[in-house]
């Protein structure tokens, strides 16, 4: 990696390439990658950590079990019992999934989900299509937490701390216990620390309390949120929060900062509205410029992207708004003399692409939108609401369904002052509510000195975590899935919760737990405590606002059915524009030092889903990086302090301090150090606990721009290193005739829109491939299955990958495995980089196995193992598998995943093996075991089942009977599935669009997965 | 040449040995391929139900017990509620229906012996198989004159074959245009 620092930005020799080793041509790495397998791939097994039985042993076993048998072989084996039920609940038929609509409450967005039960026990959670904003889709982290109600982490009864030990106790002792506390509070304050409330009746039982107790107060917040836009809003239009923003109807965006496709919030609403912004299929595109300190998600996906520190974007407005003065835009801003040109040459940002941004912001008034991202400071947001107003642009605000908090969020100033209050002893008891404060809040606020201050402090959680380890009494509660609830983000509309499983551990919902110490009598308590409160609360405040024409039993059962309450509350308008708010924009500082930017994780968000293994285990969309966070610092800054990646530096900002490995990230802004937070857990499960680096540990109440933005911090090479893991680079070619492979083997092809509309064939034009082959030709009748998936709306975030391993029970094989290249997934996102590394173009493309008709893989399996369905699928018999490995050495994809382990047992322990952890898997896939070949089944359960349906209904199967879990699981719809032979499907659109093609064509192995090519919306016809 | 004791073993006791330890694997494989298919496994149920009763002679129908036959991959075995739909009053005074009320009133799990099974790596489906008008007979026998159930037929993957690549033949009772040949590809059963 040495050659790093020849670093140069002019044509790099490879065009398309995934890592630095490839762009310079490292010897190991060309080494390493010609072989399929990594090299030891199938060695240092530790056989100690196995199961006990070895293979000895094992045939001695088998001859003496064969004697047994045949000295015993006059009766017949026995098969074990059917149970039935002995009352067997109306609605469950064993065998046949049931759906109940509910709302998913890991985050303040409070999407509407539909859960998959067999048998009684959930197996997957979905989008409610009936839901107005999240329409269907969910994020990776809804999807992956199904995996926190079955973890086997999870708090299975009360306990309370005597001196340092945590010892069990029952819920009366705690209940009466606390009781006593609280009652004894003697006016001193009750502090109940929670997350963002979106549910109306919890905070009804809040008040309830809050009138019961009058001492209490609600502190809710958000680690990571949106504040400082919200704030910005409100001081431009009065009252109210940032709206949701038609991005459907936009034709230019320009997003400074904003990773709005990949983590902020609303991201589901956002990510879906920005793709239909750009449908190929109806020849509409809008134009996305984005300027930005670190590739994002964003960054991506955009036409046009700059780089520039974050702490400069303040200039930059400034700047971008003077040159938008002088074409007459009229933005009533004080520019402070600065100059457009002068900042572009300062900053070594384009002119031309300036240029082009300027033309297009002054020629789509009213269709444009300037976005700043949640972390950048508050006159950033108050300069862009003036411009955005100013340009009229305000009409793509969304005036339907306008942002309704239940109860606004807490502001960092008020949390700090309460941990003053209790450092004063002033708070008598401290009720965390499944938040995590001792881990998430500014180090200097001394929360957890603050906490021992404190006469009893209480957590309710699912797992123990930071602040539960410094609690007096530690409660769990209720996983979403066990739990009652009703949300209201938005007017318009209401979204409900109901509870799919009984709780599995002696849990209770929090709402219950309050209800019981507001009556005081432990006796109190019944598991329909809160239900009923819910019912009630509905019955007497809300249903009669809505005049519903249903009585309300009626209705009630009807909302839990549909999981959504329409209503016809209209959402108050937006407020009119306070032009002389602009006048208090301060002058921008010059900047010195790194720029240090935190970022919410694309994986664990805030580290709430650290114990999830799915999540953790989930590529970083841009970097691929897996099982941890890192500091992410451009190419030209690590040579100048010497650094490669794996490195560990040191970086300082104000009193703290953080050691944390750099990664060489190709496209991210000069001086300036992203890191994610949501890392470090010291008690955050079996899992989470110990993977990556805590980067909250620098997030500061003062001296920075904003919480999660710093000027002027340094950076250090520290010494030592630190492995991080990418599951990309494994797959990479680059040598004599395969280098340059993406490009000269057109696995990526793309063009612009101007191509497009020029010549709408572009693609084709080049492909002109010889049909010959020496297999008869197959004649594929009835329904053949097909996939096409849209590189327009891929924006290559990784929920496709999420909820293929929900569906398709695949393992977590730990951070060790995945750099072995034993990573599990059926579905990966590879990412390709072109042109020089400090500017780079960046091109997703999700892989899996594309069902070739002449698939190689077959031929070449000595024992018959994978062969072809006359419905098109390659088909993998994991009983026939004896674990060769040859199809996957023949696969030209690399889209086969082999069982180097029985991944159950071998990670952190068994963990996996849990038998709680059993009820997670979905029983109509098989899970696989050591020794044995998977790949993508273009979800073959779904089809059969559909099968089973059509026959039922005794008509033909159709190809939209059928969406596989990636598909359903696409927030863009990049994805689409169907029969390739039916051709008054929607699906036969895409599959013979004039921009698809197949990835590998020229190898005549008839793939069936067609790719439709990315166009970018760039002025010129080049992309 | 004198023949040696190696010549002896060779000519004479080795494939004297191979034979008799050919033909006891060859004798005991055919006689016992019906035990270790299951065929004419009958085992003792819990309660000594019959089908000859209830489904013959009372022709009650097969889907008022096994309602999963036309929705389900599975049967369903009936829970003991089923059984006192008509059991709270009919014949209660009768040994075993006390022994199934009892089961009932306590609430406790009725556990049926299982006698047909496929591997839990086949996924047959019922429904699939009614839904085309298959009878239950030609699978599980004559179950309307068991007083006791037994297996019939044979539940491996060739058995099945033999049926999906021969349908006319093993059911008959279909005309021509009736019934296909069943899949025999590997995903039709295995995923």
């Amino acid at each position: 990696m040495s050659d790093i620092k020849k670093t140069s930005s002019q044509n790099p020799d490879p065009h398309y390439w995934q890592s630095f080793e490839e762009l310079y041509n490292s010897k190991e790495f060309i080494e390493l990658n010609q072989n399929e397998f990594k090299e030891g791939v199938s060695e240092n097994i530790d056989a100690g950590g196995m199961s006990a039985l070895s293979r000895r042993k094992f045939l001695a076993l088998l001859g003496a079990s064969a004697a047994i048998a045949g000295t015993s072989c006059t009766d017949y084996r026995d098969k074990g019992e059917i149970v039935p039920y002995n009352k067997k609940p109306e609605e469950i038929l064993p065998g046949r999934p049931n759906y109940y609509a509910s709302t998913c409450m890991q985050c303040e967005n409070a999407c509407g989900i539909l859960v998959r039960t067999r048998e009684g026990r959930p197996i997957k959670l979905d989008g409610n299509l009936d839901h107005p904003v999240s329409k269907g889709k969910i994020c990776a982290q809804g999807q992956a937490s199904i995996m926190g109600l079955y973890d086997p982490d999870r708090l299975k009864n009360p306990k309370k701390k005597l001196d340092t030990r945590l010892i069990d106790i029952n819920w009366k002792t705690a209940d009466e216990e606390i009781y006593f506390e609280l009652i004894n509070s003697g006016g001193s304050e009750i502090a109940i620390i929670t997350n963002k409330i979106v549910s109306p009746t919890t905070k009804e039982v809040l008040d309830q309390f809050i009138e019961i107790y009058p001492s209490a107060k609600v502190y809710s917040y958000e680690p990571i949120n949106n504040e400082v836009r919200n704030s910005a809003w409100e001081k431009c239009y009065g009252d109210g929060e940032y709206p949701a923003i038609k991005w459907n109807e936009a034709k230019v965006i320009l997003s400074l900062d904003s990773d709005f496709l990949g983590s902020s919030n609303n991201k589901i609403e956002t990510a879906r509205l920005y793709a239909e912004g750009r449908d190929v299929m109806n020849k509409n595109f809008s134009r996305l410029y984005t300027v930005e300190g670190n590739l994002s998600v964003t960054g991506m996906n955009s036409d046009y992207r700059f780089r520039l520190r974050p702490d400069l974007q303040m200039n930059f407005i400034l700047a971008l708004t003077s040159e938008l003065n002088k074409r007459g835009a009229g933005i009533s801003l004080d520019t402070f003399g600065m100059d457009l040109k002068n900042f572009a040459d300062e900053n070594a940002l384009k002119l031309e692409t300036i240029d082009h941004l300027v033309n297009d912001l002054i020629s789509n008034k009213g269709k444009a939108i300037l976005h700043a991202g949640d972390h950048l400071p508050e006159d950033v947001h108050v300069a862009i609401n003036t411009i955005n107003h100013a340009l009229g642009n305000d009409v793509l605000y969304n005036n339907k369904y306008v942002m309704n908090s239940v109860q606004p969020l807490r502001t960092f100033e008020e949390i700090q002052l309460l941990t003053s209050r209790m450092k004063n002893g002033d708070v008598a008891v401290a009720i965390h509510i499944n938040t995590n404060p001792v881990y998430d809040l500014p180090g200097d606020f001394g929360y957890t000195e603050a906490l021992k201050s404190v006469g009893s402090a209480i957590s309710f959680v699912e797992v123990e975590n930071e602040t539960s380890s410094v609690s007096n009494y530690v409660l769990p509660i209720n996983n979403q899935l066990e739990s009652w609830g009703d949300a209201k983000t938005r007017s318009g509309f209401y979204s409900m919760q109901q509870p799919v499983i009984s709780p599995l551990y002696d849990t209770r919902q929090t709402e219950s737990i309050l209800l019981t110490w507001m009556d005081g009598d432990p006796a109190f308590y019944n598991d329909k405590v809160y239900h009923s409160f819910l019912i009630k609360n509905w019955e007497q405040k809300i249903y009669p606002s809505l005049n519903h024409k249903l009585d309300f039993n009626r209705f009630w059962n009807g909302a839990l059915h549909d999981g959504i309450v329409i209503t016809n509350e209209k959402g108050k308008g937006i407020g009119s524009f306070n032009v002389n708010v602009a006048q208090n924009i301060k002058t921008p500082n010059s900047v010195d030092g790194f720029s240090l930017q935190l970022k919410e994780s694309y994986a664990v968000r805030d580290g709430r889903f650290a114990n999830n293994g799915w999540l953790q285990e989930l590529p970083h969309p841009v970097s691929k990086i897996v099982w941890d966070n890192y500091a992410a610092i451009s190419p030209t800054s690590a040579n100048e302090l010497g650094l490669n990646s794996n490195d560990l530096i040191e970086v300082t900002n104000g009193n703290s301090s953080l050691k944390i490995p750099v990664m060489i990230q190709p496209g991210a802004a000069d001086d300036t150090i992203t890191i994610e937070l949501g890392y470090g857990r010291t008690n955050g499960g079996t899992v989470g606990t110990g993977i990556g680096f805590n980067s909250f540990s620098l997030f500061t109440s003062k001296s920075g721009l904003t919480p999660f933005l710093y000027s002027g911090v340094n950076v250090k090479k520290n010494g030592g290193t630190y492995k991080l893991v990418t599951s990309q680079t494994i797959y990479a070619f680059n040598e004599g005739i395969t280098k340059d492979l993406p490009e000269k083997r057109k696995i990526i092809q793309e063009g612009t829109v101007n191509q497009y509309s020029k010549d709408p064939s572009f693609i084709k034009h080049e492909n002109h491939y010889s049909d010959l082959t020496v297999y008869p030709p197959i004649e594929y009748k009835g329904v053949k299955w097909g996939m096409a998936i849209d590189m327009n709306k891929c924006l290559g975030c990784g929920e496709c990958v999420v909820a293929c391993n929900v569906e398709n029970n695949i393992p977590v094989v730990g951070k060790e495995q995945v750099d072995e290249g034993r990573d599990m997934h059926w579905l990966r996102v590879d990412r390709y980089y072109t042109g020089a590394p400090e500017e780079p173009k960046v091109s997703n493309q999700v892989l899996i196995c594309q069902h070739c008709d002449n698939a190689p893989c077959e031929n070449v399996c000595p024992v018959v193992a994978t062969t072809h369905s006359p419905d098109g699928l390659n088909q993998m018999v994991y009983n026939r598998c004896v674990g060769t490995r040859y199809c996957s050495n023949n696969c030209p994809y690399k889209v086969r995943r082999f069982n180097y382990f029985n991944y159950r047992d071998y990670f952190k322990d068994g963990y996996q093996e849990s038998p709680v952890f059993a009820l997670l898997q979905n029983p109509e896939v098989t899970v696989r075991s050591r020794g044995v070949m998977e790949k993508c089944t273009f979800c073959v359960q779904r089809i059969s089942d559909a099968r089973a349906e059509a026959t039922k209904e005794n008509r033909e199967l159709k190809g939209s009977d059928v969406k596989t879990a990636c598909q359903e699981a696409c927030g863009t719809n990049a994805i689409q599935f169907g029969d390739i032979n039916n051709e008054k499907e929607e699906f036969h659109k895409y599959r013979n669009h004039e921009l698809g093609y197949y990835v590998l064509e020229e190898i005549n192995i008839k793939p069936n997965v067609t790719y439709i090519a990315r166009l970018r919306n760039t002025h010129s016809e080049e992309s | 040449m004198k023949r040696s004791f190696l010549d002896y073993i060779l000519r004479n006791r080795l494939p004297v040995t191979i034979f008799v330890a050919l033909s006891a694997f060859a004798l005991t494989y055919f006689a016992s391929r019906a035990e270790r298919d299951g065929v004419g496994y009958t085992p003792n149920q819990p309660i000594a139900y019959s089908h000859k009763l209830h489904a013959g002679e009372m022709q009650i129908d097969c889907q008022y017990c096994h309602i999963g036959v036309e929705k389900s991959r599975y049967a369903v075995v009936p829970p003991v509620a089923t059984c006192m739909n008509c059991h709270t009053v009919a014949r209660k005074d009768k040994p075993e229906i006390v022994k199934l009320t009892d089961y009932y009133n306590k609430n406790r799990a009725l556990l049926w012996k299982r006698i047909h099974k496929v591997p839990d790596y086949a996924y047959f489906s019922h429904s699939v198989h009614v839904n085309k008008n298959i009878e239950c007979e030609s699978c599980h026998g004559e179950i309307k004159q068991m007083e006791k159930v037994g297996q019939m037929q044979s539940f491996t993957m060739g058995s099945c074959l033999n049926c999906h690549r021969n349908a006319h033949d093993k059911m008959p009772y279909f005309k021509v245009d009736e019934i296909n040949n069943g899949p025999d590809y590997c995903w039709a059963c295995h995923r």
